[in-house]
């Protein structure tokens, strides 16, 4: 009685909030105060399948989502991004009969990394996909060792582990356990012998810290790596991005699998093959997921094309305080072979919370777009004169240089008879401030 | 002048290397010729040679394999430190140089013992927050971010007063060491980069002399905004 009860309460806050516009968490909150164990009285599906790490999450989900429903299976998934157990709560219940029994072929979890271990309490995941692990803002998660930390704590027996075989801080899950899933990425063309970062989060061994070496590096620490004295090294792969050409915008997989890139950034063939990974363990045919994926645009709103007077451009979400985020979506813009102008925003750290910590910018690799396809480079918002001191410490000449601290003025100035295209680099909590100024597509 | 960026690689958590380019800078601003050693766990290292040392935050289980890898070097940053030299330590590393420190599951790790205090971790509660300290030895107040775990107990000799955010431990009005003219703080990352005051200070100690500042226009705005937007949270 108590389960019908609190799932009916929950149905009805959800669907009184849809109509009022409010968020996924309130309806979820209610429900674990009326029953705290409610999500262990539920009858969950077959598979149980979540995806936690610092970056990709959302992209992941939405990709997994989207594979799995197109070859006819019915999932139940997070798609408002509350990841959280609270929003995890609302969704569970929501997809539930008043009987209790989720009614679902996939139940998909995208999980927040610090919070998992309260969700995974109650709710085991069948399987757990961790996608990477990063410098992630660290105002509030502290440090990657400390992330591990409470992802660890989310890890339960008789779940399988689907990792990056790649990421030295994720790999470490796997020690141990004999049934992990690893997916990961050959040698590719754009991989570098040298590290190409500012730091190295892969310097030592994540378990016996004696030094690490690579053969060969994917980008920052992800990559061929092993350790100068103990056993731990790189795991062989069962789900692999076989060749890449971003140039093209093409990845295989498997070998065998062809896939056209709408994005072309290693994160996304990341993302994608993450995705491919769980839709093959669920049984979808390789060609047919390969076929899924071809040119899929991402419609979290993390890619926008806008029209800005004569000229064309993209915004490439990125989230201030992760530089590896900031890193990619650098690559993109300096692969632009037709010359593009690069602007950055910082004008609001955070969306969710206050902080005037820009210590983050000093671990972007910047020196990238010291590259003759960048042409001018914009710095814009409230920090722009902590942009500006970072700028002064890479080899890019002045000259190509504009600042300005109000965003109107920036995108004034970009109005322009110039030709080249514009790539926007720039957080959640800054994007709506410059896409206001713009014709978004 | 030789700057020495000691645990270059693994005490490097929040960009705190860019403390060292804001010094290095500078000096060669002020007309000297700057060489810069990064340094690590691997390397021998003749601490007598510089004129700078810093190093900066890691992670709790890196600071304890830092502090045994320092251990060798106790009695060289003594004399280091009575010589009257300039040494910056940021974040947790500054630790290392007490009595102890209790982990997390209450294992005692024992410091260099160069100071007297003492430090206790927990790894329940990330604690990090902006704030704003004030120093004697300086006509503004500093700007920054602190990010760690761990409550200090026991020092005489602080380095700042706490006007907002936190200090040593929970409710403390003060915060990190000095002892001659080693500084020791749980400001996490470009500490220097971000306060132009502090950087001309140190760079002062280190050189003797008066450096040159004509170059800090955008740091100097940047510090400005930052404290601004700071007060304006310390108000509300």
């Amino acid at each position: 009685m108590r389960v019908f009860f609190t799932i009916l309460v929950c149905k009805l806050l959800r669907f009184v909030g849809k109509l009022i516009g409010k968020g996924s968490s309130l309806p979820g909150q209610v429900a674990l105060k009326l029953c705290p164990d409610i999500l262990s009285r539920v009858k969950l599906p077959q598979y149980i399948i979540a995806v936690t790490g610092s970056n990709g999450k959302t992209s992941t989900v939405e990709m997994i989502a989207h594979i799995l429903m197109s070859n006819g299976k019915t999932v139940a998934w997070n798609k408002e991004g509350s990841n959280q157990i609270e929003g995890v709560t609302t969704l569970v219940l929501n997809s539930a009969t008043l009987g209790g029994k989720v009614k679902c072929d996939i139940l998909l979890i995208e999980s927040d990394e610090r919070f998992a271990k309260y969700t995974f309490r109650y709710i085991k995941p069948t399987h757990y996909v961790i996608t990477n692990l990063y410098r992630d803002q660290l105002t509030r998660n502290g440090h990657p060792e400390w992330v591990y930390n409470a992802i660890a704590d989310s890890i339960h027996d008789g779940t399988r582990l689907i990792l990056n075989a790649d990421d030295p801080l994720v790999s470490r899950f796997g020690i141990g356990k004999k049934d992990v899933i690893w997916f990961g990425a050959d040698k590719l063309s754009s991989d570098t012998a040298e590290l190409e970062s500012v730091y190295n989060d892969g310097a030592y061994c994540p378990v016996c810290k004696a030094p690490m070496t690579y053969s060969t590096f994917h980008y920052n620490h992800i990559g061929h790596f092993r350790c100068t004295k103990c056993d731990y090294k790189r795991q062989d792969t069962a789900y692999t991005i076989t060749s890449v050409d971003l140039d093209k915008g093409e990845m295989e997989i498997d070998g065998k699998h062809r896939i056209s890139l709408a994005l072309k950034s290693l994160y996304n063939i990341y993302n994608i093959l993450s995705a491919y990974t769980v839709a093959r363990i669920v049984g979808i045919d390789g060609d047919k997921i390969a076929a899924d994926m071809n040119n899929y645009v991402l419609k979290n709103g993390r890619v926008i094309t806008f029209k800005l007077g004569k000229r064309r451009g993209t915004m490439l979400t990125s989230k201030h305080e992760n530089s590896i985020s900031y890193d990619q979506s650098i690559r993109v813009a300096s692969a632009y072979k037709d010359g593009c102008d690069v602007v950055f925003i910082v004008d609001a750290v955070s969306r969710k919370y206050f902080t005037s910590d820009v210590s983050w910018l000093w671990d972007i690799d910047f020196e990238m777009l010291n590259n003759p396809n960048i042409r001018q480079i914009v710095l814009a918002g409230r920090y722009v004169n902590d942009l500006s001191v970072r700028f002064s410490y890479t080899d890019i000449p002045d000259e190509k240089i504009k600042r300005f601290e109000s965003i109107d003025e920036a995108a004034q100035y970009l109005d322009s008879d110039r030709g080249e295209y514009i790539y926007v680099i720039t957080c959640f909590s800054d994007k709506g401030k410059f896409l206001g100024k713009v014709e978004v597509d | 002048m030789k700057l020495l960026h000691l645990y270059y690689d693994i005490m490097n958590l929040y960009g705190d290397y860019a403390n060292v380019s804001a010094l290095c800078r500078m000096l060669e601003k002020s007309g000297k010729e700057v060489t810069v050693d990064r340094l690590s766990l691997y390397d021998t290292v003749d601490l007598s040679q510089y004129d700078f040392i810093y190093i900066g935050s890691g992670t709790e289980n890196n600071q304890k394999l830092v502090l045994e890898n320092l251990r060798r070097y106790t009695d060289d940053i003594k004399s280091y430190i009575s010589s009257g030299k300039c040494a910056l330590f940021t974040g947790n590393s500054f630790e290392m140089l007490g009595k102890t420190i209790t982990d997390s599951s209450g294992k005692v790790y024992q410091g260099l013992g160069l100071l007297d205090f003492t430090v206790t971790e927990q790894n329940k509660t990330r604690v990090t927050g902006d704030v704003i300290y004030e120093a004697d030895f300086l006509d503004k107040p500093l700007v920054g971010f602190v990010n760690k775990c761990s409550e200090i107990s026991g020092i005489d000799n602080h380095l700042f007063t706490v006007k907002m955010g936190l200090g040593d431990r929970e409710g403390s009005q003060t915060e990190g060491v000095r002892c001659n003219n080693l500084f020791g703080t749980h400001l996490t990352g470009p500490a220097l980069m971000k306060n132009p005051h502090f950087l001309t200070c140190i760079a002062e100690l280190v050189m003797g002399e008066k450096p040159s500042t004509d170059h800090l226009g955008f740091e100097q705005a940047g510090y400005e905004i930052t404290l601004s937007e700071l007060t304006k949270r310390m108000n509300e």
